[in-house]
């Protein structure tokens, strides 16, 4: 194999492996707010711009460390979504259909998000880009890649396994997956399935945040990344099977991939179609997913 | 229920009055503005709303069914007819073609509602929008991508000279004014019936024996001639479109305009629009307000008033007879949203 052929293999590589990493944080934190409290959220694009426009801010603006931003960021995302849960959330979390109006309300989220980004960041800015974690290139055979990207890399890889551990073995994380799988069920074994909801909002939208702010540090971004995200994420959690984390993170890394290859060999609309495409060949033939129970 | 008791939809003059009044209030407004051009041509979009609200009102209100790919629909319309005039085709040829074309559209895409209910049309909607919109932008030989297509000339009128200012006002607020009619026709006749059956539970519309299929992709026809003929009048109109001006938002602003107003009522929706769809054109510079705005209205509407304004209004009036078999399901007012 030619050095020209290496080089193009191992850029998609990693292109692929930091878009798949963050595509997969993203849908897991929607498919976990869905799989709860059955809330398909919207505005997770806003929400992922609005990580990465505080780690903008933060970095940029009041000269922070990127490592302290980034923590802060995440950070900062309980309190807001506690915040948002109590106000809007809750209020629906008896009632049967609900998905249809969390859809609605988080559209209506979206926009609002949107129109406030427009007249403030949009005025400033049309792109924005955060300062590295590490400095310095490493080569990988012939192929330089930036240690930052390696590094955004490596902290999406733990985040990822962190939540696996989270679901898997602590006491929240099985309430969680119980409350996903059967509500009174979980009820009757003494589950809180109230705290539950409110938990897995959260989580779900911390788990979104550090996506965003990963995406940030890795790569410039733009505002029009919000609606390309949100569609997105729902493309992969209808995919992977609503509910599923492993089908979320599977299928996450399979479009990060595709949008690598197909950014190099075509051009990211033909990236869009296919991922809707998809999507909507799943919604009218298998909408419980690919990996659904 | 299947059906509304005959008795409590209102009949002859009682009806026809407040169509009347509309007829010619949407006349009247815009010529009394004629003064000022700019507040005339808010007259006039707005009248263009309350087409676009009442055919989304037929599919969201009377169906059930929340297309949020209806500006798409639109803009497939707005297309055809640009580049149907283009190539030197009279406006009034190509407003029905691009209807049709539309229609034919909405009635193909809204084909996955056969199988997917709720939430999940609504998703597959927006995928479509979506896909509809990345289209426009992608098939830039058609659309001029996003820079869009400018200077799109007004219609010429068969006698000679163009339908310029007051005129094409006019024509909008005639079919506004048609559209009204229709969805006042339609809901009145056994079809609107078997809609409104659909719309409270399809199962057991299929077991009275109703064809489900027929009619939800005739009503997708129906509400998709309201997008397109919408559409059609919408380019020359404004004289500027892109593919922002038929995206998810418009969609999303559409859909508000009939949940503020009162979805499954005739006049909360043409009152929804009335409300809503000048305040963009009237915030000009801080336009992008509008945004935040409507999201605002958006939650609200979904938190405080799921009935929208009509239901506000209908509180007050004593519910006389109130058929006995109505399901409590039905005055759950949550589940409307």
């Amino acid at each position: 194999m030619s050095n020209a052929n290496l080089i193009i293999l191992l850029s998609t590589l990693s292109t692929g492996l930091i878009l798949g990493a963050i595509f997969a944080l993203v849908a897991a934190g929607v498919t976990i707010v869905y799989g709860s409290i059955w809330m398909p959220n919207a505005a997770n694009g806003q929400f992922f711009v609005l990580a990465a426009l505080f780690g903008w801010t933060m970095t940029v603006g009041w000269g922070l460390s990127p490592w302290v931003a980034a923590l802060l960021v995440i950070g900062l995302s309980v309190p807001l979504s506690y915040i948002l849960e109590i106000l809007l959330i809750r209020r629906f979390y008896d009632v049967p259909n609900r998905n249809i109006s969390y859809f609605v309300l988080s559209l209506g989220i979206t926009q609002i998000l949107a129109g406030i980004y427009a007249i403030t960041y949009g005025r400033w800015s049309d792109q924005f880009q955060l300062p590295p974690l590490v400095g310095g290139i490493t080569l990988i055979g012939p192929f330089p890649i930036a240690n930052n990207r390696l590094m955004v890399l490596a902290i999406a890889l733990a985040i990822l396994a962190a939540l696996f551990i989270l679901l898997r073995f602590h006491r929240y994380g099985r309430a969680l997956r119980a409350v996903f799988q059967n509500r009174e069920a979980a009820t009757l074994r003494g589950v809180n399935v109230r705290a539950i909801y409110s938990l897995s909002f959260i989580l779900g939208n911390a788990v979104i945040f550090a996506g965003g702010v990963l995406f940030a540090l890795a790569y410039s971004f733009d505002l029009t990344v919000a609606w390309t995200m949100a569609i997105t994420a729902f493309a992969i959690m209808i995919i992977g099977g609503p509910g599923s984390v492993l089908g979320a993170v599977v299928v996450g890394m399979v479009f990060g991939f595709t949008q690598a290859i197909v950014s190099i060999f075509a051009s990211p609309t033909i990236a869009a179609f296919s991922y809707l495409g998809a999507m909507l060949l799943i919604l009218l033939f298998k909408p419980s997913g690919v990996f659904a129970r | 229920m299947t059906a509304m008791p005959a008795e409590n939809t209102p009949r002859g003059l009682a009806v026809h009055w407040p169509l009347a009044a509309f007829t010619v209030a949407a006349v009247l407004v815009p010529t009394l503005l004629s003064g000022n051009r700019y507040l005339a041509f808010v007259a006039g979009m707005t009248l263009l709303h309350i087409l676009w609200a009442t055919g989304m009102n037929l599919l969201y209100g009377y169906t059930g069914l929340m297309p949020l790919m209806f500006a798409g629909l639109a803009g497939i319309s707005a297309y055809f007819v640009v580049n149907l005039t283009s190539i030197g085709w009279s406006f009034w040829l190509a407003l029905p073609v691009g209807t049709l074309a539309a229609s034919v559209a909405g009635t193909i895409l809204g084909l996955p509602s056969l199988r997917l209910k709720g939430f999940y049309f609504t998703l597959c909607s927006l995928v479509i929008q979506t896909v509809i919109t990345l289209g426009f932008v992608y098939f830039a030989s058609i659309t001029n991508g996003d820079t869009g297509i400018s200077q799109i000339p007004r219609p010429s009128i068969p006698g000679g000279g163009e339908l310029t200012g007051l005129g094409y006002e006019i024509v909008i607020a005639v079919m506004a004014a048609i559209g009204i009619a229709v969805l006042m026709l339609i809901v009145r006749s056994p079809f609107g019936r078997r809609l409104a059956a659909i719309r409270e539970d399809d199962g057991l519309a299929e077991t009275l024996g109703i064809n489900v299929t027929y009619q939800k992709l005739a009503a997708f026809f129906i509400g998709s001639l309201y997008a397109g003929v919408g559409g059609a009048l919408y380019a020359p109109y404004i004289g500027f479109i892109s593919p922002r001006s038929f995206d998810v938002l418009i969609s999303m602003n559409i859909w508000l305009m009939v949940a503020f107003g009162g979805r499954g009522t005739i006049w909360g929706p043409v009152f929804g629009a009335m409300l809503l769809a000048p305040i963009p054109f009237l915030l000009q510079d801080y336009y992008t307000v509008k945004d935040i705005l409507y999201g605002v209205l958006i939650i609200a509407v979904t938190i405080l008033m799921p009935g929208g304004l009509a239901s506000g209004f209908r509180r007050k009036v004593p519910k006389a007879a109130v058929a006995q078999d109505i399901p409590a399901r039905r005055l759950d007012p949550r589940r409307a949203a």
